[in-house]
């Protein structure tokens, strides 16, 4: 059983925001569910409001424009993010990784802003969208403010966030359109698990992408490499980006040689 | 408490539910409906599938309160009202792709899903459209050739074992 909490579903940002504005810390936002649940189920959250923002229909907006890019609004879950044909063909990095996010039951219900709030090392979307170089945007009652994605996950499950404010969008640029890129995810059985580690790769007319999950507080983006790098050099830079730990799920020894592993095949990919 | 209408399997419920009452545990113990069954709680397992306005959701994961004016369906309504099975359900009964039969209302459910959005999956795809539920009896083998049975594709070789069970 869960502890006792009010609940409010808003249909409007500014009920939202003054519900926030309210109660502050005491208020969780509710969008998927599936980490909220699961953190108040095992009393990690405690919060005394929860804050469903699916009635807001605005967030549930998945949008392209050609200027801007790509906006995927809070509610957007894993699915339609999946099933969206601008997506699939401008953006196949984010689908490679969305698809192995979860189960189909939790990518149904869980949200692609709803992964990056929950800032997890191991957050399938991070390393695609920083790939991407993706930015938050942020909004409460004082208005709205972007931040790169870099600058809006801080360490393990930190964010920038204000207790006063929702992330209401996340915003993909259409720099790196036309780009190829894959995801690769080690797992510990064959089904559906967390990330033990992880990297995106994204390459794009001159240049590759690298971006690398599980293998620091925060996702890591390294530095762009000339499309003819070699695998040697990209590991080396990854090398010395990584501070791997040893946890439960893996030792950092095997993390740090299978970020490895995983540049060589994802390189083999873009030479093939 | 805050008054929720919905519709499982057909029929209109209006009732009073704690706000933070999962839809588990309204559908168990305040509809009466435990065909659906609680097993990890934290949306590992998938015993608690159910569907949702057409999708599959871990009921575990999901609020009651976010369910109102939903459109449900569970376990119960798989079986005709003259207490037929589904030929999901005849298939699985077939192949004996049930042991302890915990899993097998949240399996049923993602089988169903799975053939509404593939009428004819390949095992690889019914092994991964599975990945979701989570079986500690069977070792899969069974329910991946019950799902191929139903969609017409248990190769010959196969459907001969079936007579020695």
């Amino acid at each position: 059983m869960l502890h006792d909490f009010a609940y409010a579903a808003p249909t409007a940002k500014d009920e939202v925001f003054s519900l926030l504005a309210e109660h502050g810390t005491a208020a969780a936002v509710l969008s998927g569910g599936t980490d909220l649940l699961v953190n108040i189920r095992s009393g990690i959250a405690r919060p005394d409001y929860v804050i469903n923002l699916k009635g807001v229909s605005e967030l549930a907006e998945l949008s392209f424009d050609a200027g801007q890019g790509l906006s995927i609004g809070a509610c957007v879950t894993v699915t339609k993010l999946l099933a969206d044909a601008t997506v699939r063909q401008k953006y196949p990095l984010l689908v490679s990784a969305a698809s192995q996010l979860a189960t189909h039951q939790l990518r149904n219900r869980a949200t692609i802003v709803g992964n990056i709030v929950t800032a997890s090392p191991c957050g399938d979307m991070s390393s695609p969208l920083l790939c991407y170089g993706a930015e938050v945007e942020l909004a409460s009652a004082s208005g709205t403010r972007t931040v790169a994605l870099q600058e809006f996950i801080t360490g393990v499950k930190k964010t920038v966030i204000r207790p006063e404010e929702i992330v209401q969008r996340i915003i993909v640029p259409t720099t790196y359109v036309g780009g190829s890129g894959n995801y690769l995810k080690l797992k510990r059985i064959k089904g559906h698990d967390l990330g033990v580690v992880s990297v995106a790769m994204l390459t794009y007319a001159t240049k590759i992408r690298v971006a690398i999950g599980s293998a620091a507080p925060t996702p890591l983006l390294l530095s762009e490499f000339p499309i003819d790098a070699s695998a040697k050099t990209i590991k080396q830079a990854a090398r010395a980006a990584i501070s791997p730990i040893d946890d439960v799920r893996c030792t950092k020894e095997y993390r740090a040689f299978m970020v490895e592993e995983f540049i060589e095949r994802l390189l083999a990919e873009v030479h093939a | 408490m805050r008054k929720i209408r919905l519709r499982i399997n057909g029929d209109l419920y209006e009732r009073d539910v704690r706000e933070s009452k999962t839809l588990l545990h309204f559908l168990r113990e305040d509809v009466g409906l435990t065909g659906t069954k609680e097993g990890c709680g934290a949306g590992e397992c998938g015993a608690c599938t159910v569907f949702m306005n057409g999708e599959t959701v871990n009921s575990c994961l999901v609020l009651a309160v976010e369910a109102d004016g939903a459109d449900l369906q569970t376990i119960e309504g798989e079986t005709a009202e003259d207490g037929s099975l589904s030929a999901v359900q005849q298939a699985f009964a077939r192949h004996h792709a049930v042991q302890c039969g915990f899993c097998t209302p949240g399996m049923i459910m993602t089988v169903k899903d799975l053939l509404q959005r593939k009428p004819k999956p390949t095992r690889e795809e019914v092994i991964h459209g599975i990945e979701s539920n989570f079986c500690r009896c069977t070792g899969y083998q069974q329910i991946v050739e019950a799902v191929l049975d139903v969609t017409g594709q248990l190769p010959d070789s196969e459907k001969e074992g079936l007579k020695y069970v």
